[in-house]
């Protein structure tokens, strides 16, 4: 089997999170995670990531399965954070060979370091709460252009699809004794295989033109949704944003 | 008469690289029929069946539905009147969820919201599927694909229904189901089938009358006559029913039938009635012909294998004569 990428995993588990109106939660979250970002203290930050954490827990979504995609994250940017400590100019406190560590490199290394983390935790509990389905249409609630809504919809709909396809044209290759090396041949053979995959998709983004035709598709494919704002959603955003909006105000009055 | 649902004059179709799928089709499919397509791989069936709402638009030939002309007329008149049901339901199923995508058809022929809803809790209904509403495709068997995109085109509710090759890659029981639902929509509710397939063990108790197509029309008439004209057979590679050629080995043996049944329904009733008529018995016996008969027999329904055989024997004959 193939690991599709579902993010979604955890839908339909209950929790704070799980009830939040999708609506909210992704204005909600969205002012947060951009809040975190832009914070320039490191001190604030911890605390932003702290309350990402909290949030996390709160959604009840398994630690390993966040961990599981957070190791991608981390690799990333902690070579970032390598590099902006040995390149960042400033006061040297550490020196190997001709390479220097800077104090205001660890600084910024760690404070970037730390947003993106805080970011990508809260990811979780914003989209991994609810079904993608109900985010995209949460988006198209919000007045997200029509474009960007189908476009997600179709990759939604169509990434499983076409890695089954591609997971097949593999398994086609090695049942015949096709194996994965560096070899130029092998890379050839990789090449022809993914064109292979691209006049498919080209052929079935035809194919699904032609049934989306068929059913009067005019340009934008309304869906019904039945979203129901309730007080509790607004108390929860409005607080979430508030604590967003209270780091921004500690930080400023810090010296 | 009934009147004509689906009228199809002088059409030919080329794909844009020049491929010529259609030539001079002509076809009458009348209200609350069922009519099957048949052809080889390649026919052009397919093609065909796209010219039927306007996907496709032929040369100067003419699709009417309902005595409106295809591409006269607004698109939505005519998407209305004929659902399409396409072969691959990946294709045919490309909303996130299942109710999304029943709904998708109704809305955009501009209902009202409960009315969609009402349609698509009546297409799942329909189809067994109540319990799918919320979920997505990719989580479904191809049986239960299958199915979804019917309903997703029955939520229309089409006054002809167009079906391309249904019971293609289904497992018996999801085959059997869908052929039942297809009959129950042509019975219960009016609906005209237009079917394409390759399935002519379904054929007969799916269809009135048969089409074959291999890019112009080659025969139409009944199943028994089409199924009884070895030549268009042979010529279009087209299998008969297995119960078919059942009792043509049955004739060999001395049963006497005029007309051989194609279904195992038809069947009953035929062995019934010559039971009957005979005072109980069944008889059948070896006499001096039958060897030879079922020799007959089998060397016709040979003819794929036999044509392969007769390239084959011409490609060595060729290589011995270069080689020679
Ligand atoms: N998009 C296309 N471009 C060019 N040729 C095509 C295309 N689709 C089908 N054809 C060709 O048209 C002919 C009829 O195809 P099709 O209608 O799919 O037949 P069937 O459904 O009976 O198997 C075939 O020769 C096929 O190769
Ligand atoms: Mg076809």
């Amino acid at each position: 089997m193939i690991e599709y990428p579902e993010i979604d995993r955890y839908a339909s588990l209950d929790s704070p999170m799980h009830r939040f109106d999708p609506r909210a939660k992704i204005i909600a979250f969205l002012f947060l995670i951009f809040s975190i970002v832009i914070i320039p203290e490191l001190k604030i930050v911890i605390i932003g990531l702290f309350f990402a954490i909290f949030l996390l827990i709160l959604s009840r979504i398994p630690l390993s399965f966040v961990l599981g995609h957070l190791k991608w994250v981390a690799l990333f940017v902690l070579s970032l954070y390598v590099m902006l400590a040995f390149t960042f100019p400033g006061k040297e406190i550490a020196k190997f060979y001709f390479l220097s560590i800077t104090a205001e490199g660890l600084y910024t290394g760690s404070l970037i370091t730390l947003r993106a983390f805080s970011a990508v935790i809260l990811i979780f509990p914003m989209i991994g709460t609810m079904r993608f389905d109900t985010m995209i249409k949460a988006l198209d609630k919000l007045k997200v252009p029509n474009i960007l809504v189908q476009m997600l919809m179709f990759t939604y709909r169509y990434i499983f699809v076409f890695m089954d396809e591609f997971q097949r044209i593999g398994t086609a290759m090695r049942s015949r004794g096709f194996k994965l090396r560096t070899t130029l041949y092998a890379l050839r053979t990789i090449g022809k295989a993914m064109g292979m995959l691209f006049v498919r998709s080209y052929e079935r983004a035809e194919r699904v033109y032609r049934a989306m035709h068929s059913r009067g598709y005019t340009g934008n494919p309304k869906t019904l949704v039945e979203f129901e704002i309730r007080r509790r959603d607004y108390i929860l955003a409005v607080s979430i944003i508030g604590f967003a909006v209270s780091l921004h105000i500690i930080s400023f009055f810090l010296p | 008469m009934k009147r004509e649902a689906i009228t199809v004059r002088n059409l030919c179709y080329a794909y844009p690289d020049g491929t010529i799928a259609l030539e001079d089709v002509n076809m009458a499919v009348y209200e609350g029929e069922r009519v099957a397509i048949v052809g080889p791989n390649g026919a052009g069936k397919t093609t065909f069946l796209l010219h039927l709402n306007g996907i496709l638009r032929g040369c100067d030939g003419q699709v009417e539905v309902f005595g409106k002309s295809v591409g006269e007329v607004k698109k939505e008149e005519i998407i209305k009147d004929v659902g399409i049901v396409f072969q691959d339901p990946d294709d045919q199923l490309f909303m996130p969820t299942i109710f999304d995508d029943l709904a998708f058809g109704p809305i955009n022929l501009g209902l009202k919201e409960e009315e969609v809803r009402e349609r698509v809790k009546k297409a799942l209904l329909t189809l067994g599927l109540s319990s799918y509403e919320n979920r997505c495709p990719h989580h479904l068997s191809y049986g239960e694909k299958k199915k979804a995109s019917l309903a997703a085109v029955m939520s229309m509710e089409p006054r002809i229904l167009v079906l391309d090759e249904p019971t293609a890659n289904l497992d018996p029981r999801s085959r059997a189901e869908l052929i039942g639902i297809i009959k129950e929509l042509n019975e219960r509710e009016g609906i005209t089938i237009i079917i394409a397939t390759h399935d002519v063990n379904a054929i007969p108790e799916l269809v009135d009358r048969v089409y074959v197509l291999n890019k112009r029309v080659i025969a139409e008439g009944t199943s028994h006559k089409i199924f009884s004209d070895v030549e268009v057979l042979r010529e279009n590679n087209l299998e008969v029913p297995e119960v078919f050629k059942l009792f043509e080995v049955l004739r060999c043996f001395g049963y006497n039938c005029e007309e051989l049944p194609l279904s195992i329904d038809e069947a009953v009733e035929h062995l019934t009635r010559t039971v009957e008529i005979n005072g109980g018995h069944l008889h059948l016996h070896i006499h001096e012909h039958t060897h030879e008969a079922v020799r007959k027999l089998k060397s016709k329904y040979e003819h794929h294998l036999s044509n392969l055989r007769m390239k084959e024997e011409g490609a060595q004959t060729n290589g011995t004569k270069r080689s020679g």
